[in-house]
C-alpha cells in the first residue's frame, strides 16, 4: 500500500502544480470597435512596463490584423499576468508605417488601450495601462 | 445699496488685496453696462431660418444668393470660459436673398471641441488665447479647431475655415456639418488658413502656417486640389492672411515670432521690433522663385488684394497695427467687457518697387476687413472697402471704399448705436467696372438688439444703404464671409 500512496500523494502535488501552472497562464483578446474603413490592418504594439511604453525598452509582442472583417480581434496567448498597455494605429494603406503629413501629424487612425486620450502626444502609460489577469482577458479599443 | 458700495464693501471686509484686485468694481460695472458687449454675447441655440423685417428700401433686383459669415458665438460654460474672442465656437450664418425677400439662418459648426466642451459643460481645450483645461484632448489640430474664422464655398459644399486646421464641410442648405474635408489623406490635418484667395478665373490658392513653412494650396474652381507644396520661409512670423496678384503669391512676415510651441498658441510668440517685417514675393508659375523686401515693423492681421503694375511694381492696402497687444490682451479682454483702449488699425499701401526697394503708407484711416471685387482680385484697377473702426471704441461703427488710382474715399457711418461687421462686394448682373454692383453686410443693432443686413450701391456708399433689414436674432460679431451668387 505503501507504494501506492506515495504515488498518489506525488499525482496529487503534480496535479496541483499543473493547475497553479495554468492559473499563470494569461490569454488577452485586443477587440477593435468603431471602425469605418474595413480596410488595411491594425497595427498593434503590447508593452509591459512604462518604460517599453515610452520608448526605452522591448515590446512584449506586435501584432497586425486584418481590418477587412465584421470583427477584427487579435488573441494573444502565452501571456503572464500584470499590467499591460497597447498603442496601435489603422494602417490604411498597407504601407507598414504609421502616416504622417508633411508637419508631422499622423494621417492613419490611432488609439490607445483603454481609449485613453493624448494631449499634444501619444497617452500615458497611467492612463493606457490595464490589468491582465490569469485566464481570459479581452480588451476593446476604439479607432477611426 | 448700489452694486459699486456692496462691491467695495466686499473687498473692505476682508477678502484680500487679490479679491479686491479681481474683483475690480468699475470693471465688473462696466461689463454690466457697455452696451457694445452684444456683440461678444453667447448664442446657446442654432437659429432656424426666418424672413427678415424690412425697415427701409428694397432689395435691388439681381442681387440675388446667400451671404454665407462665420464668427465665434460661444464663449462661456459654466465651469470655464474661453480666454480669447478668437476660441469661440464657429457659427455659420446664411443670409439668403431671392425674390426680393431675405432670410437668415444660423448653425453651430458641429466640431470635436465644441462635443468635448457641451460634455464637459466648461471650455477646456487649447486655442489661440485659451489654455487647456483638464478633461481636454488633443490628438491632432483638428481637435482644437474652432471652425470660426471664415466660410467659403467650395464645389457643392460649404468650407468653415480655421486658420489651424482643416475646413469643416457643411451642407449650403441646412448647414448641417459633414466632417473635416481632406484634400488628399497624405495631406490630412495640413492647416487651411481663413484667407484663401480666388483669382477672377475661380481658381483658389491658400496657404497653412506651420512655424517656418507654409504649404500652398491650390484647387480648382470646381474645388479639387491641383497641387499642394511646402514652402520654406525666412521666419516662423504670425500669419493670418496672404495675398497675391495674379501672378504672385505674397506672404508679409511681421516681426510677431513664435520662439516655441506652448500654450496657449499665441503665448509662444515675441514681438522682435528690430527685425523689421519681411515680404516674400513667390511666382505662381515657379513656387521657388522668390523675392524678399524690407520694411518697418507692423502688426497686422488683414490684406487687401494685390495688383502689379506694367513696370513690375507690385502694390497692396494693408490694416496695421503698432504692435500686437489686440492679438495677445485686446481680444481676450474684449470677452470681459473691456475695451483695450489701444489704438485702431490704419489703413496702409505698401509699394514694391521693381528696383528691390519697399515702402509703407499709413493712412489716419481707422480700418479693418479689407475686401475688393472679386472680377479684380490681382489686378490692377480694383477698389477696397472696409469697415471703420470709433477709436476708444472695441469695434466697428462704418464702412468705407478706396480707390487708390486717386478716386474719391466714401465712408458712411451707422453711429454709435451699431455694430459693423465686414461688407463684401456682390457685382451687378452684366456689370463689369470695378465696383460696378452693390455692397452687403451686416451690423448688429445695439438698440433694438437685433441683427440687420445691408445693401449699398458700392459706387455711392455715402449715400447710406439702399436696403436694411432686420433679423429677430442679435448675434455677436462675426469675422469673415463671402457672397455666393444665387
Amino acid at each position: 500500500m505503501r507504494p501506492i500512496k506515495t504515488f498518489a500523494v506525488v499525482l496529487s502535488i503534480a496535479a496541483l502544480a499543473a493547475t497553479a501552472a495554468a492559473a499563470q497562464e494569461a490569454s488577452l483578446t485586443v477587440a477593435f470597435a468603431g471602425v469605418k474603413a474595413h480596410k488595411g490592418k491594425m497595427m498593434g504594439v503590447l508593452f509591459d512596463s512604462q518604460a517599453a511604453y515610452d520608448g526605452k525598452g522591448e515590446a512584449v509582442r506586435a501584432f497586425a490584423v486584418a481590418a477587412d472583417g465584421a470583427t477584427i480581434e487579435e488573441r494573444l496567448p502565452g501571456l503572464k499576468p500584470g499590467r499591460y498597455a497597447i498603442r496601435v494605429f489603422h494602417d490604411l494603406d498597407g504601407d507598414g508605417k504609421m502616416g504622417l503629413n508633411p508637419f508631422g501629424v499622423p494621417t492613419e487612425p490611432f488609439a490607445f488601450s483603454n481609449d485613453a486620450k493624448g494631449m499634444m502626444g501619444p497617452a500615458s502609460w497611467d492612463a493606457a495601462a490595464f490589468e491582465v489577469k490569469a485566464g481570459d482577458n479581452v480588451q476593446t479599443i476604439h479607432i477611426d | 445699496m448700489d452694486r459699486r458700495s456692496f462691491l467695495n464693501l466686499g473687498a473692505a471686509a476682508g477678502a484680500g488685496l487679490a479679491a479686491a484686485a479681481w474683483f475690480d468694481p468699475d470693471r465688473v460695472y462696466a461689463q454690466a453696462t457697455a452696451p457694445w458687449t452684444l456683440g461678444l454675447a453667447d448664442v446657446e441655440d442654432d437659429v432656424a431660418p426666418h424672413k427678415l423685417r424690412r425697415l427701409h428700401g428694397r432689395l435691388p433686383a439681381g442681387l440675388e444668393g446667400a451671404l454665407y459669415r462665420n464668427g465665434p458665438a460661444k464663449f462661456r460654460r459654466p465651469g470655464r470660459s474661453v480666454g480669447h474672442w478668437f476660441d469661440g465656437d464657429g457659427m455659420v450664418r446664411a443670409w439668403t436673398l431671392a425674390g426680393g425677400e431675405a432670410t437668415l439662418a444660423a448653425r453651430f459648426v458641429d466640431t470635436p471641441k465644441r462635443r468635448i466642451e457641451t460634455s464637459a459643460k466648461a471650455c477646456v481645450m487649447p486655442g489661440f488665447g485659451t489654455k487647456a483645461a483638464p478633461g481636454s484632448q488633443l490628438e491632432g489640430p483638428d481637435d482644437s479647431n474652432a471652425a470660426n474664422t471664415s466660410v467659403i464655398r467650395v464645389g457643392d459644399a460649404l468650407w468653415a475655415l480655421w486658420e489651424g486646421g482643416s475646413p469643416a464641410a457643411l451642407d449650403p442648405v441646412s448647414l448641417e456639418t459633414k466632417g473635416f474635408a481632406v484634400l488628399r489623406q497624405d495631406l490630412k490635418s495640413m492647416p487651411f488658413s481663413a484667407h484663401p484667395r480666388r483669382e477672377a478665373s475661380g481658381r483658389l490658392w491658400n496657404f497653412g502656417w506651420w512655424r517656418d513653412q507654409v504649404v500652398v494650396w491650390r484647387l480648382s474652381p470646381q474645388g479639387a486640389l491641383e497641387d499642394a507644396r511646402i514652402v520654406k520661409l525666412p521666419r516662423a512670423s504670425y500669419i493670418h492672411d496672404f495675398t497675391a496678384t495674379d501672378r504672385h503669391l505674397i506672404f508679409v512676415l511681421q516681426p510677431w515670432v513664435q520662439e516655441r510651441m506652448a500654450m496657449p498658441f499665441n503665448s509662444g510668440f515675441a514681438w522682435r521690433p528690430e527685425q523689421g517685417t519681411q515680404v516674400v514675393v513667390i511666382d505662381k508659375a515657379d513656387l521657388d522663385k522668390r523675392r524678399v523686401f524690407e520694411l518697418p515693423p507692423f502688426f497686422f492681421f488683414h490684406l487687401g488684394d494685390a495688383w502689379a503694375e506694367a513696370d513690375g511694381t507690385i502694390r497692396f492696402d494693408a490694416c496695421i497695427d503698432p504692435d500686437p497687444s489686440f492679438a495677445v490682451t485686446g481680444a481676450a479682454k474684449l470677452l470681459s467687457g473691456e475695451a483695450s483702449g489701444g489704438p485702431a488699425p490704419r489703413l496702409a499701401l505698401v509699394t514694391l518697387g521693381a528696383d528691390g526697394k519697399a515702402r509703407l503708407e499709413q493712412t489716419s484711416d481707422a480700418a479693418e476687413f479689407p475686401r475688393n471685387d472679386p472680377r479684380y482680385a490681382g489686378l490692377a484697377g480694383n477698389m477696397t472697402v472696409h469697415t471703420v473702426i470709433e477709436p476708444g471704441r472695441p469695434l466697428s461703427r462704418g464702412i468705407a471704399t478706396r480707390d487708390w488710382r486717386g478716386g474719391k474715399a466714401q465712408a458712411f457711418d451707422f453711429g454709435l448705436d451699431h455694430l459693423v461687421e465686414e461688407f463684401v462686394f456682390a457685382p451687378r448682373p452684366g456689370g463689369s467696372a470695378a465696383f460696378d454692383g452693390w455692397l452687403v453686410g451686416t451690423t448688429l443693432n445695439l438698440k433694438a438688439k437685433a441683427s440687420e443686413l445691408h445693401v449699398f450701391d458700392a459706387r455711392r456708399v455715402a449715400d447710406g444703404p439702399v436696403c436694411s433689414l432686420r433679423a429677430e436674432a442679435a448675434l455677436p460679431v462675426s469675422f469673415h464671409g463671402n457672397f455666393v451668387r444665387g
